[in-house]
């Protein structure tokens, strides 16, 4: 039987392992299987270390031992009360440090890249730059400036997305970001369409003020927000000619689920939001755009506004199912039986629509600590990273491999979902080419690429470098961005839009803005892991091979690999070292154990939280 | 060239004339032995099936344009596209303007455009209604999708690999009950990257046994086709080079051609044009025309890359959207979900011209939308039966649909 690091004297841990270790202990305890769909809270005496694990695995981002034993130590009621009410927790988080690259002239950005010479042409003047009274390509300025701000909101969201993930991996509140993270998906809003970074930043602080909060605040704060605004085109949904995308994403995504309302539902709420619109970062009502008539919704007939039809939606039983099975999935598993559902629904429409009260429940019911539950989780991209610094002891996020880019290979970059629908979580976060990414990931982190090139100072498109590179040949504009491509096949057609237009270049415009990005984003920080394995493995007193894989397992994984996995593992750390005795090995080991450990965070097993 | 000169069609459709197929090249046995060891299909004398999602809801009133018909110019005053741009390709309809490489395959005789394609009660919500096309199940859905099944009913014996999808995540349309599916996105890094020490560990795979944790039994499954698939793909790529220009885009089609030169045993491949990209609501007109700009280069593109590999006999493309937009254009230059749309089928062995019949402009139902003429799960029926050769399709789509008589023998 294995005992893990349960004694702490002044700071040391004491592990004490027996020398053969059955494999049995290294499964983790779950509760018996009567427990599945039990909302009954567990009591102090069900509760364990592998408990307290599982707790912060899902609440949380998993944890180290030493953080692990201080949830085991409490109750089982103290442990989630902390997690679900952590504001009385000191939380030491810097905020983001903006670059400074938005400036009043860019507002309000025109929707393409015609619309501004459009505009410039007309007004004589586009994003704060006026048109050149002669000379060659007179609208040149404005198109550079049109294509440095598209370039840097997506560099700046990528600092944003190192800032967000440095917050989860340090936080002290780790229910927030995770809740910050859940609500990032369930309204999910692209930075791609909505091209300004302190948008999505802005609702991603309603995250954080609102998350664990009142549903029905966060979805009023949510639809007055200028990025979903932005996102769904609110904008131009107006009197006499309403646009449904924003009503019906409001009812399908984000509160009932379709199938509970009509169509006639839909174009009804979409008169109540007319005229709801942003200024810059401000929320505004066009009262001249909106429609002040009669409005038949769900069956009610009233003058209602989008602030009514909100309300009126969550009056309807079916949204508190929606969002608390939504929120179940997301931290529980995917599967959920319709009456557990609604006894979940019941405790957010008791509470008044109150987050943590749910939360609370979950996390203490006998389901989340059943066998069906523990285990079954597939771990997101983002959770898969975070977890991987946490558990590895990491303060800091790399820099290399880059976050962004590797969290978005495995299919969630922050402020980028697929889709309005957000991520699909679950089964869909894996597929072959995905799998083998997450082993490749795992590689990078602990054998960072000293080839790495960072994708916030380098290596735009292919064609932005040719032009760059032609520029600084000192051919002209005209010659340097004539496309290359010629070919057997003949040129595609896209590929033979030159510019045709005297009074700018969209290719160089395309590469100025880059270039003019570059210089005012402030770059990423670039240090690798700093990790030191051999440590990990002396302090916790680790004698022999067996007892380090068997450690590494207990230390990383929820799902232990097959037994006659880990025995190949024993005899490749074997190999790897010439002995099985550790302490003889410590001054040369590191390498071997980061092959160890890139091995074991490659096993599918490594997928499930 | 056949012109059209009725806004209805016959059933039948009328087919343009076909060219021969001249210049085919042999195939290198470039990858024989590694696709014998991929599975029991490789073999170059199978059909093969590519669907192309045309995801967010494309405008098929815009894509092809009835510019003979005045209503269209009536609902959409602003928006609707000008006879002298429209690419005509008979009296009453025109590609949009982008769309040189379709209407080139239209005038060689290797696109069939049908009309009319949904189903009754459409759901107006991109996910509902994809789901409902992905598993051919409108106004229910299922567990597996329509190319999963498809996979199913012909190979059942699951061979590896007969079934690819290529794509960031996996597609409920290529869910199947036996198979699973090859899912990747960029083959250069569909690959286990690790360390020469490491090599015999990687190389063997878990088996699922006895293992009872749902999740885990997956994921083993999954890596056991990761294992067998993934060296193949990358040195399919990395061996593949062609002189025929995809465009912006490609819409990974390369991939596709790149897996079919080297042998892949797949039949069934989806891909798709991805994140919702044809959700035009607001100032759809530039956005749009370049979106089928990048689409028919790289389909186009595609079925020249066949001819030039010599497979250009055995493979269509069947491409769709979840939905068409509403017909009035909305007060932002853009359209809102609608119902009935067009498909495409395109390849060399494809009898092209127009299938299935032209919706009503002026008899729109209550919500402003194309009364739908056509099942969509026709079409779906005409793959599987007309292309792949499997004729019991009642049985994959839970119901009889009659197929067209689409495919030059």
């Amino acid at each position: 039987m294995v005992r893990r690091p349960k004694l702490f004297i002044a700071g040391v841990v004491v592990l004490i392992v027996a020398a053969t270790t059955p494999m049995r202990g290294l499964a983790q305890r779950s509760g018996p299987t009567r427990w599945q769909n039990d909302v009954t809270p567990i009591g102090p005496s069900d509760w364990n270390y592998d408990f307290a694990a599982h707790l912060l695995e899902r609440a949380g981002f998993g944890g180290t031992p030493e953080e692990i034993d201080a949830l085991a130590r409490m109750t089982p009621a103290e442990a989630v009360r902390r997690l679900v009410y952590f504001q009385s927790i000191e939380n030491n988080l810097p905020p983001f440090d903006h670059s400074g690259i938005h400036d009043p002239g860019l507002e309000p950005f025109p929707e393409s890249r015609p619309a501004v010479t459009k505009m410039a042409k007309e007004k004589g003047e586009a994003l704060g730059i006026k048109v050149k009274p002669g000379g060659d390509r007179p609208l040149q300025p404005i198109v550079n400036k049109f294509f440095y701000w598209l370039r840097a909101s997506v560099l700046e969201t990528q600092r944003v997305g190192y800032w967000w993930a440095n917050r989860m991996l340090a936080t002290h509140h780790p229910l927030e970001e995770k809740m910050a993270l859940f609500w990032h998906g369930h309204f999910a809003v692209n930075e791609a369409k909505v091209r300004d970074y302190r948008k999505t930043l802005g609702q991603l602080e309603l995250f954080y003020k609102y998350g664990t909060g009142s549903f029905h605040e966060l979805m009023v704060a949510v639809a007055q927000d200028p990025a979903m605004l932005s996102f769904l085109d609110a904008g131009v949904n107006v009197k006499g000619a309403p646009n449904e995308n924003f009503a019906r994403e409001i009812m399908e995504l984000f509160t009932m689920g379709v199938g509970n309302y009509s169509e006639k539902d839909v174009r009804e709420a979409a008169r109540a939001f007319t005229g709801w619109n942003y200024v810059d970062l401000q929320f505004v009502v066009n009262k001249d755009k909106h429609d002040e008539g009669t409005k038949i919704f769900l069956g009610q007939t009233g003058n209602f506004d989008g602030v009514d039809v909100i309300d009126m939606i969550l009056k309807q039983p079916v949204t508190s199912r929606f969002i608390a099975g939504k929120i179940y999935r997301y931290f529980v598993r995917q599967d959920l039986n319709p009456e557990f559902q609604e006894k979940l629904g019941a405790v957010l429409r008791n509470n008044d629509y109150k987050i943590a009260p749910l939360l609370e429940t979950i996390f203490l019911s006998r389901d989340f600590y059943s066998a069906a539950s523990v285990g079954a989780q597939i771990k997101s991209p983002v959770q898969l990273a975070i977890s991987t610094f946490k558990k590895l002891g990491l303060t800091e996020v790399p820099g290399v491999p880059d976050f962004n880019v590797a969290t978005g290979t495995l299919g969630q970059r922050l402020f980028s979902p697929p889709t309005v629908a957000g991520w699909s979580e679950g089964r869909s976060w894996i597929t072959p080419g995905l799998l083998l990414e997450r082993g490749n990931f795992v590689r990078d982190v602990l054998f960072p690429d000293i080839n790495f090139i960072p994708p916030d100072r380098a290596n735009p498109a292919a064609d932005v470098r040719i032009v760059a590179e032609k520029i600084r040949a000192g051919m002209d504009i005209s010659t340097a961005t004539i496309p290359e491509r010629g070919s057997e096949g003949g040129l595609a057609e896209s590929n033979m839009l030159a510019d045709r237009d005297e009074d700018f270049n969209t290719r160089y415009g395309s590469f100025r803005g880059w270039q003019m990005a570059i210089e005012k984003v402030k770059p990423i920080p670039r240090q690798t892991a700093h990790l030191d394995l051999t440590r990990m493995v002396v302090d916790a007193g680790l004698k022999n091979t067996t007892q380090v894989v068997d450690y590494f397992i207990q230390r990383f994984m929820r799902v232990p690999p097959a037994e006659e996995k880990r025995q190949v593992l024993i005899s490749f750390l074997n190999t790897q070292l010439s002995m099985t005795d550790v302490s003889v090995a410590t001054t040369y080991m590191e390498d071997s154990l980061r092959l160890l450990l890139h091995l074991l965070m490659s096993e599918p097993e490594y997928q499930l939280s | 060239m056949m012109k059209i000169k009725r806004r209805e069609f016959l059933e039948a459709g009328l087919y343009g004339i076909g060219i021969g197929a001249a210049g085919l090249l042999p195939v290198p046995p470039l990858f024989a032995r590694a696709a014998q060891a991929l599975g029991p299909q490789a073999s170059n004398d199978g059909r093969i099936l590519v669907v192309l999602e045309l995801s967010g809801g494309n405008d098929g009133l815009n894509t092809v344009v009835p510019y003979g018909d005045d209503a269209y110019y009536r609902l959409r005053p602003k928006i609707g596209i000008r006879p002298a741009r429209v690419r005509k390709i008979d009296e009453h309809f025109g590609f949009n303007p982008g769309m040189t490489g379709f209407e080139r395959l239209y005038k060689e005789g290797k696109l069939a455009v049908v009309h009319g394609c949904g189903y009754a009660n459409p759901s107006f919500s991109h996910f509902t209604s994809m789901a409902y096309w992905q598993t051919a199940a409108p106004n229910s859905g299922g567990e597996f999708g329509w190319v999963g099944r498809t996979a199913d009913a012909i190979a059942p014996q699951a061979p590896p690999n007969f079934l690819v999808n290529i794509d960031a995540r996996q597609s409920l349309a290529v869910r199947s009950k036996v198979h699973t599916p090859l899912v990747f996105d960029d083959p250069n890094k569909f690959a286990r990257e690790g360390f020469y020490d490491e090599r015999d560990i990687f190389a063997k795979v878990a088996d699922a046994g006895n293992v009872e944790n749902p999740s885990r039994r997956f994921l083993l499954d999954v890596a056991r086709s990761a294992k067998s698939a993934s060296a193949f793909v990358k040195q399919a790529w990395a061996s593949y080079k062609s002189p025929v220009d995809y465009g912006i885009t490609g819409l990974d089609l390369p991939k596709v051609a790149a897996l079919i030169h080297a042998g892949m045993p797949a039949h069934l491949y989806y891909v798709s044009y991805r994140n919702n990209a044809f959700d035009t609501h607001v100032f759809q007109g530039d956005l749009h025309q370049r979106l089928l700009t990048y689409t028919s280069d790289a389909v186009s593109a595609f079925i020249t890359d066949l001819q030039r590999i010599g497979r250009g006999n055995d493979v269509v493309v069947m491409m769709f959207s979840e939905f068409g937009r509403r017909v009035p254009e909305n007060s932002n230059l853009g359209t809102d979900h609608g119902a009935a749309n067009l498909m495409f089928v395109a390849g060399q062995k494809v009898k092209g011209g127009h299938y299935g019949k032209i919706p009503s402009l002026t008899q729109l139902d209550d919500g402003d939308n194309l009364v739908y003429t056509t099942d969509f799960r026709r079409v779906y029926a005409t793959m599987i039966s007309g292309w792949l050769g499997f004729k019991d399709t009642a049985g994959i789509l839970n119901g009889n649909f009659e197929a067209f008589d689409m495919f030059a023998v």
